[in-house]
C-alpha cells in the first residue's frame, strides 16, 4: 500500500512537470497535440490538479481553452528585408532608403515593412490573443524566409524599435526573451504547412476573390472542431496565391489594409468565441 | 631538418591565410604533373550565401571553394599522413640529412655552395683548433702559415688583445693606443684630460680682468636705463596731472599738494608759469560745484546703523509675560483696595471695563493662533443663551405643569450629584494615576501632537459648518431638529439685546487677577459663586494664564487637576435646572484649549466618564421599566468630546468607545415615548456628524431611523415590513408617530425644550410634534444617504428604507411639504442604488486571465558577432569557450578525415593485395591446368610453352 501511495505522489509531481514542458513544447510543435487525442483529457486533469492546490476553495471545472478552437495567422509576402546601408544593417523601408534602393535598382514601393508591423501589432493586440486563443503567428517574407512569432511576445510598439528587432532577428535568426532564454521569435524552415494542424480550416483573404462574404457569418458556420488558419498578404501590391489555402474569400467590397482586415477577422472570431 | 620544418609551417600559414590562387596555381602545376591537364569540375564551384543581404560585401574568408579545399586537404594528407603510415611498419628509416637537400627551391649548384660554406664555418670555430687533423686538412693549414720552427707555442698567446689589432701590433706606433685599457674610449678620455689640466697664472688673471670689466659695463648700463625710465615716468605723470580726468577724480584739497608736487618735478621745465593759473581756475571750479559723492558720504555718516529686530517670542516667554502682567495688575488692585475704599468706583469701573476690554482685545490678539475663528466667546453666544433663558422662563411661566419639571429635575440632580461625587473621587483617583501617567506621557508625545493638530482642524471644521448654519457653536446639530431655524433667529435677535445690557451692568463683582488653580470642585464652585457668566470665563482664563504650563513644569499637574474640576463643573452645569446654556457654551472654549494642552489626561478623563456612563446604562437597562435614554449631561459631554477629539481616526481612545456607546443607546434603549424619539434622533444626528468625518458605517443609527419611520406607518404596512428590523430589541413599537390629524405647518423643535418636557407631556402625542420629528428624521436620513454613497452594499442598506418611505408618502395625513421631502429622499436612494446595481457584474468563476507576455531582448544598432553582455569578463570567457569548442570540433573533424583517408589507403592496399593474390592464384591455376592438360593429353615435357 505504501508503495502505491508513494507512486501516486511521484506520478502526480512528474505529471505536473511534464505538463509544463509539454505546454512549452506544444507551442513550438502544434502537430504533436493532434496526434495524441487520448492525452488531451489527461492534460485537463493535470491542469485541474495544479489549480486545485489552494485549500478550501471548491474548484469548478475550469475552462482552460485547451480543447477549444484556436486561431493561427499567416502573413504572406511581408517585405522584411535588411541591408547594409553605410556601415549599419537596417530594415529597408521605402521612405528611409529610397536612394539606396534606387542605387541597387530596386523598386522602393515594394519595401513596406510598416504594413507587416501594423498587421503583427493588430494580431497581437487582439482579444483573441489576450485570451490565449491565438496559437501561432507566421510571417513569410518576400525573400521566402519564414518567421515564427510566439503569441505571447510583446513586440515593440514603435516602428523604430520594431525595425531594430527585425534587423537582429534576420541576422541572429532568433530573438530570446529577457530573463529566460525562451526564443520568442525565430526563423523556421519552410514550408509553413508543416506547422499547421491537420484538422484546420485554411482561409485565404484576397480582394480579388469573387467570394464576397460577411466575415461574421462565415466564421460562425465553420465547424467548431477545426482550428482556424487565416492567410493574409502583408504587401502593398499584388495578391497571394498559396497552394495550401483551401478557400479564398473577400470580406469587403473595398480593398482594405492588412491591419484593418485583421481587425475585422479578429472581431468576428471574438464574437464567435464570445470573448469580451 | 629545422629549416625544413620552418618552411613547412610557413606553408601552412599561407594556406590558412587563404591565398588560394597561389595555391591553385601550384596545385595545377602539381596536378599537371600528376594527372595531366584534366581538372576536377567540383573544384571550380564557389560557396554561396544562405541569405543574401543587399549592400553587404563578401569577404575573402566568406568565399570558399569547398571542392578545392577538399582536394587540397587530400594532397596534404598524402604528403604527411601517408608517409607516416608507410613508415609505421618499418623498423628504421633512411634520413637524408644533407644540407639543402630538403629545400626544394634550390638548384644542385646552390646546394653545393651551401655545403662548402658550412664546412668553412665549422673550420673557423675555435673549438676546431684542437681537433686533430687528418692528413688533408693539415696540408691546407700549413699552406697558409708555413713551418716556422723558431715560433713557440706561447707566442700564439701573445695577441690576446683581439684579432683586430693583430696586424698593427708589431708597429707599436702609438703608446697610448697600445694601452689596452685606453683601447675602448680613447676619444673621451682625451677631451677630459684637456679640461682637467690646471690653468696657467696668466690665463687666470686674464679671466678675472675680463669678468670685472664685464660686470662694470653691465652696471653702468643698468643705471643709465633706470634713469631714463624714471625720467620717462615723471614726464608721463606730469601730462596725466594736467589732463582733466585725474582732476575730476582726485579731491580738490589734495589737488594743490599734487600740483605743487608736479611743479617741483617740473621745476626744470619752463612751463611752470603757465601751469599755475590754470590749476587755480580748476580748483575754484571744483569748489563751486557741490560734490554729489561727498554729500552722500555725509549723509551716510548721519544714518542710523541697522539694528537686529526683536525676535518673535517663544510661547513660554509669552506665557511668562502674561503671568507677570497679571501679577502686576493684582498688585495694583491690592493697592487700590488698600488706598481708596471704592471712592471712585465709577472710575475704577471704567478703568476695569477699559482694562477688561483691553484684556479681551489683548486676549483675542494674543491667542489669535489658537482662536477658533469663531466668536463664541463674545456677542452671539451671549444673545443666544439669553434667548434660550428667555424661552425657558417663558415656558416656566406659561406652562402650568412646569412645577413637575423641577421635581424630576431635582431627582436627576440628586442622582447626578451623587454621580459627581463619585466622579470627584474618580477624578482624584485618575489624577493620582495621572501622576504616574505623566511619565508615560512623555512617551506619548507623538500622540499629543497628533491630537492637537487634528483637534485644531476639527474645531475649525466644526466651526465653519456651524457658522454656515447660524453661528451656534455648541448645539450645532440641534439645528437638524430645529427646522426653519434661521428665520426665528433673526426675529428673536431684536428683542435679545436689552437683557444683556442689564445683566452686564448689575452683575459686576470684583475678580482677583491672580488665582491659584483650585484643587477640588468645592473650591472652584465657591470661587465662582457670585460671579456672572462672563466673569466665570474670565476667571478661568486668568487661572489658566497664571498657572500656564509653559511657565513652570509643576503647573502641568495643577492644570490637570483643574481640567478635571472644570470638566466636572461643565457636567454639573449641564445637569442643573434651569440650564445655563450660555455659560456651557462659553466653557467649551477653555475646555478644548486645555485638552490640547494636556491631551493624555483629557483622554483619560473622558474614558473614565464613558466607562462610568456605560456601567450605569447597563444597570439601568437591566431593571426594566426605567428610562435608560441618556441624560442631557451625557449628551452634552458626548458632543463636547466629539469636538475635542478627532472623529476621523480609525481608532481613537475616546471617540471609538463614545461612538460605540451612542450606538448602544440607539440599539438597546426601548422607544416608549416621543421624548425618546427626540433623544434618539439627536443621537442619530450626532452619529452622523461623527461618521461624516470618519466615513464609518453605523448600522445602529440607520436601523433606528428605519424603526422610527416604521412607527409612522399604519399597522398594515408595518406588518409587511416588520421582518426587516429583527435586529432591534424593540419588541412592539406602537405607532408613535402615526399621524392622526392633518397638520399644515411643520415647526422646528428646540431640543432643550423637549428635554425639559416630561415624558408624558401631551405635546409628544400631538400631530405637530410628530410631523416635526418626522421631518427632522428624514433630513438626518438624507445625511446618512449622502455619507454612505461609497459603500458597495448601499442598495441593501437603504432600499428597505426607501420602501418604507414610499409607504409613508402614500399616507394621506402627512403634510405636503413633508411628503415632498420623503419622496426626494426615496428618489435619491433609488437612483443611487440603481447606480450601484448597474456597476455590479454577474458572478464568474474566475477573472479572465490575460496571457503572460514576454519582452524580446534586442539591441539597437545590432552588429552581428558582437556580444552585448555588459559583463566583459563573461564575454571574454564565452569567447574563449567558443574558440575552444571550435578548435575541438575542428580537431575532431580533422581526425575523422584522417581516419577516412587512412581507411581508404588501407582499402586500396587490401584491394591491390587481393588483386595480386587472385592474379597469382590464376597464374598458378593456369599453370596447373596446363600441366594437367598436358599430362592428360600425353605431351608432358614436349611443349616448351610453359617456359614462356
Amino acid at each position: 500500500m505504501g508503495r502505491a501511495y508513494k507512486m501516486k505522489g511521484q506520478k502526480r509531481k512528474n505529471k505536473d512537470e511534464k505538463y509544463d514542458r509539454e505546454q512549452s513544447v506544444e507551442i513550438g510543435e502544434p502537430s504533436k497535440r493532434v496526434k495524441t487525442d487520448g492525452s488531451d483529457s489527461e492534460k485537463a486533469e493535470n491542469l485541474e490538479i495544479a489549480v486545485g492546490d489552494i485549500p478550501g476553495i471548491p474548484i469548478a471545472p475550469l475552462d482552460t481553452g485547451i480543447n477549444k478552437q484556436r486561431v493561427i495567422f499567416v502573413l504572406e509576402k511581408a517585405s522584411l528585408e535588411i541591408a547594409k546601408v553605410g556601415k549599419t544593417y537596417q530594415l529597408l523601408s521605402s521612405d528611409e532608403h529610397a536612394t539606396f534602393l534606387a542605387k541597387n535598382k530596386r523598386n522602393p514601393a515594394d519595401y513596406r515593412p510598416d504594413i507587416a508591423f501594423q498587421a503583427i501589432q493588430t494580431i497581437l493586440d487582439s482579444r483573441v490573443n489576450k485570451s490565449g486563443r491565438l496559437k501561432a503567428l507566421y510571417v513569410k517574407t518576400q525573400q521566402g524566409l519564414l518567421l515564427d512569432i510566439k503569441p505571447h511576445a510583446r513586440l515593440p510598439r514603435t516602428y523604430k524599435r520594431f525595425s531594430g528587432l527585425m534587423v537582429q532577428l534576420l541576422q541572429n535568426l532568433h530573438i530570446t526573451a529577457t530573463g529566460n532564454g525562451e526564443k520568442l521569435l525565430r526563423l523556421v524552415k519552410n514550408p509553413v504547412t508543416q506547422y499547421l494542424p491537420t484538422n484546420s480550416c485554411k482561409i485565404g483573404f484576397s480582394h480579388s476573390s469573387e467570394k464576397l462574404i460577411d466575415m461574421h457569418n462565415y466564421v460562425g458556420k465553420i465547424n467548431d472542431g477545426l482550428d482556424l488558419v487565416f492567410v493574409l498578404g502583408a504587401m502593398s501590391h499584388g495578391k497571394i496565391d498559396e497552394d495550401y489555402v483551401q478557400d479564398y474569400i473577400s470580406i469587403s467590397e473595398y480593398p482594405l489594409s492588412a491591419a484593418y482586415a485583421i481587425s475585422i477577422i479578429t472581431n468576428a472570431v471574438e464574437r464567435k468565441f464570445r470573448i469580451l | 631538418m629545422a629549416k625544413s620544418s620552418s618552411t613547412g609551417s610557413a606553408k601552412k600559414k599561407k594556406k590558412s591565410k587563404g591565398k588560394i590562387n597561389k595555391k591553385l596555381s601550384s596545385l595545377n602545376s602539381d596536378s599537371k604533373k600528376i594527372k595531366g591537364p584534366k581538372e576536377n569540375p567540383f573544384e571550380s564551384i564557389w560557396s554561396r550565401r544562405k541569405f543574401n543581404i543587399l549592400g553587404k560585401k563578401r569577404k575573402d574568408d566568406e568565399r570558399r571553394r569547398i571542392g578545392l579545399s577538399r582536394s587540397l586537404a587530400i594532397q596534404k594528407r598524402q604528403k604527411t599522413l601517408l608517409k607516416e603510415y608507410e613508415h609505421s611498419t618499418k623498423s628504421s628509416t633512411f634520413v637524408d640529412k644533407r644540407i639543402g637537400e630538403q629545400n626544394e627551391g634550390l638548384e644542385e649548384f646552390d646546394k653545393a655552395i651551401l655545403r662548402s660554406q658550412r664546412e668553412r664555418q665549422l673550420k673557423l670555430k675555435k673549438k676546431s683548433k684542437f681537433n686533430l687533423s687528418d692528413g688533408e686538412e693539415d696540408d691546407f693549414e700549413i699552406q697558409g702559415g708555413g713551418y716556422f720552427p723558431e715560433r713557440d707555442d706561447f707566442e700564439d698567446d701573445e695577441p690576446f688583445c683581439g684579432d683586430d689589432y693583430d696586424d698593427e701590433l708589431p708597429d707599436g706606433r702609438n703608446k697610448r693606443q697600445f694601452n689596452p685599457h685606453d683601447a675602448e674610449g680613447d676619444q673621451d678620455s682625451r677631451s677630459a684630460e684637456e679640461q682637467n689640466r690646471p690653468k696657467t697664472k696668466k690665463e687666470v688673471m686674464e679671466d678675472i680682468i675680463f669678468k670685472s670689466k664685464f660686470f662694470k659695463a653691465q652696471k653702468a648700463k643698468e643705471k643709465e636705463e633706470s634713469e631714463q625710465f624714471t625720467e620717462q615716468l615723471d614726464k608721463d605723470f606730469a601730462s596725466l596731472v594736467q589732463s582733466e580726468a585725474l582732476l575730476s577724480l582726485t579731491q580738490p584739497n589734495k589737488m594743490s599738494a599734487l600740483s605743487s608736487l608736479v611743479n617741483d618735478k617740473n621745476s626744470n621745465d619752463a612751463a611752470k608759469k603757465e601751469e599755475a593759473p590754470r590749476m587755480h581756475t580748476k580748483v575754484s571750479i571744483q569748489h563751486e560745484k557741490p560734490d554729489h559723492y561727498d554729500k552722500l558720504v555725509g549723509e551716510m555718516a548721519l544714518d542710523m546703523r541697522a539694528r537686529p529686530s526683536d525676535r518673535t517670542k517663544a510661547p513660554e516667554e509669552l506665557a511668562q509675560e502674561g503671568k507677570e502682567r497679571l501679577e502686576q495688575l493684582e498688585e495694583e488692585r491690592r493697592k487700590r483696595m488698600a488706598a481708596g475704599d471704592g471712592d471712585d468706583s465709577s472710575n475704577e469701573d471704567a478703568y476695569n471695563s477699559e482694562d477688561d476690554v483691553g484684556e479681551v482685545s489683548k486676549q483675542i490678539s494674543h491667542i489669535s493662533g489658537d482662536d477658533l475663528g469663531d466668536s463664541f466667546s463674545d456677542v452671539i453666544p451671549k444673545t443666544k443663551a439669553v434667548w434660550i433663558d428667555d424661552l425657558l422662563t417663558k415656558n416656566s411661566v406659561t406652562d402650568p405643569e412646569a412645577e413637575d419639571a423641577p421635581t424630576s429635575g431635582e431627582e436627576e440632580d440628586d442622582n447626578e450629584e451623587d454621580d459627581d461625587a463619585d466622579e470627584d473621587e474618580e477624578g482624584e483617583g485618575s489624577e493620582e494615576s495621572s501622576d504616574e501617567d505623566e511619565k508615560a506621557q512623555t512617551l506619548n508625545d507623538w500622540e499629543q501632537s497628533d491630537e492637537e493638530q487634528i483637534d485644531l482642524e476639527d474645531e475649525e471644521e466644526d466651526d465653519d459648518s456651524d457658522d454656515a448654519t447660524g453661528k451656534k457653536v455648541f448645539m450645532g446639530h440641534q439645528k437638524k431638529i430645529l427646522v426653519t431655524k434661521g428665520n426665528q433667529n433673526n426675529d428673536s435677535g431684536a428683542f435679545r439685546v436689552k437683557p444683556i445690557v442689564k445683566e452686564d451692568v448689575h452683575k459686576k463683582g470684583e475678580l482677583p487677577y491672580t488665582i491659584e488653580a483650585p484643587n477640588c470642585f468645592e473650591e472652584f464652585s465657591s470661587l465662582l459663586e457670585n460671579y456672572s457668566d462672563d466673569q466665570v470665563v474670565e476667571a478661568i482664563r486668568r487661572i489658566r494664564t497664571y498657572n500656564a504650563i509653559a511657565v513652570a513644569a509643576e503647573n502641568r499637574k495643577k492644570m490637570q487637576v483643574f481640567y478635571g474640576v472644570l470638566l466636572q463643573y461643565f457636567a454639573v452645569l449641564a445637569s442643573t435646572k434651569p440650564l445655563n446654556f450660555k455659560l456651557l457654551n462659553m466653557l467649551v472654549k477653555p475646555l478644548m484649549e486645555m485638552s490640547t494642552e494636556t491631551p493624555y489626561f483629557a483622554a483619560i478623563c473622558a474614558r473614565q466618564r464613558l466607562l462610568r456612563t456605560r456601567t450605569l446604562f447597563c444597570q439601568d437597562i437591566s431593571n426594566t421599566g426605567k428610562n435608560c435614554w441618556p441624560s442631557l449631561k451625557t449628551l452634552f459631554l458626548m458632543r463636547l468630546w466629539s469636538m475635542i477629539f478627532p472623529c476621523s481616526d480609525f481608532r481613537h481612545a475616546v471617540m471609538t468607545p463614545a461612538i460605540l456607546l451612542m450606538s448602544e443607546y440607539l440599539m438597546r434603549c426601548p422607544i416608549t415615548s416621543g421624548r425618546d424619539i427626540a433623544i434618539g434622533s439627536f443621537l442619530c444626528s450626532m452619529v452622523l456628524s461623527v461618521s461624516r468625518q470618519s466615513q464609518k458605517f453605523c448600522p445602529e443609527a440607520i436601523t433606528f431611523l428605519q424603526t422610527i419611520l416604521m412607527a409612522a406607518l399604519t399597522n398594515r404596512q408595518r406588518y409587511e415590513s416588520s421582518q426587516l428590523c429583527h435586529l432591534m430589541e424593540l419588541k412592539a413599537l406602537r405607532p408613535l408617530l402615526h399621524m392622526q390629524g392633518r397638520v399644515e405647518d411643520i415647526n422646528c423643535l428646540d431640543f432643550l425644550t423637549l428635554m425639559d418636557l416630561p415624558d408624558d407631556s401631551p405635546y409628544f402625542t400631538s400631530d405637530n410634534f410628530r410631523a416635526s420629528i418626522l421631518c427632522a428624521i428624514i433630513r438626518c436620513l438624507k445625511g446618512f444617504v449622502d455619507i454612505s454613497e461609497g459603500f458597495k452594499s448601499f442598495p441593501e442598506i437603504f432600499l428597505p428604507i426607501a420602501k418604507i418611505l414610499d409607504g409613508l408618502a402614500e399616507e394621506d395625513l402627512i403634510p405636503d411639504a413633508l411628503k415632498v421631502e420623503i419622496k426626494d429622499v426615496a428618489q435619491l436612494i433609488k437612483i443611487k442604488s440603481e447606480e450601484f446595481q448597474s456597476l455590479r457584474l454577474p458572478l464568474r468563476i474566475r477573472k479572465q486571465k490575460v496571457i503572460k507576455t514576454a519582452i524580446p531582448k534586442f539591441e539597437d544598432n545590432f552588429v552581428n558577432g558582437r556580444d552585448y553582455d555588459p559583463d566583459r569578463e563573461r564575454v571574454e570567457r564565452k569567447k574563449l569557450k567558443k574558440k575552444l569548442q571550435q578548435e575541438a570540433r575542428g580537431a575532431v573533424r580533422e581526425l575523422r578525415k584522417d581516419n577516412h583517408f587512412l581507411f581508404e589507403v588501407k582499402e586500396r592496399d587490401k584491394a591491390r593485395m587481393q588483386e595480386e593474390k587472385t592474379e597469382m592464384y590464376g597464374k598458378y591455376r593456369a599453370f596447373l591446368q596446363e600441366q594437367e592438360h598436358a599430362f592428360k593429353s600425353g605431351q608432358l615435357g614436349k611443349n616448351k610453352k610453359r617456359r614462356r
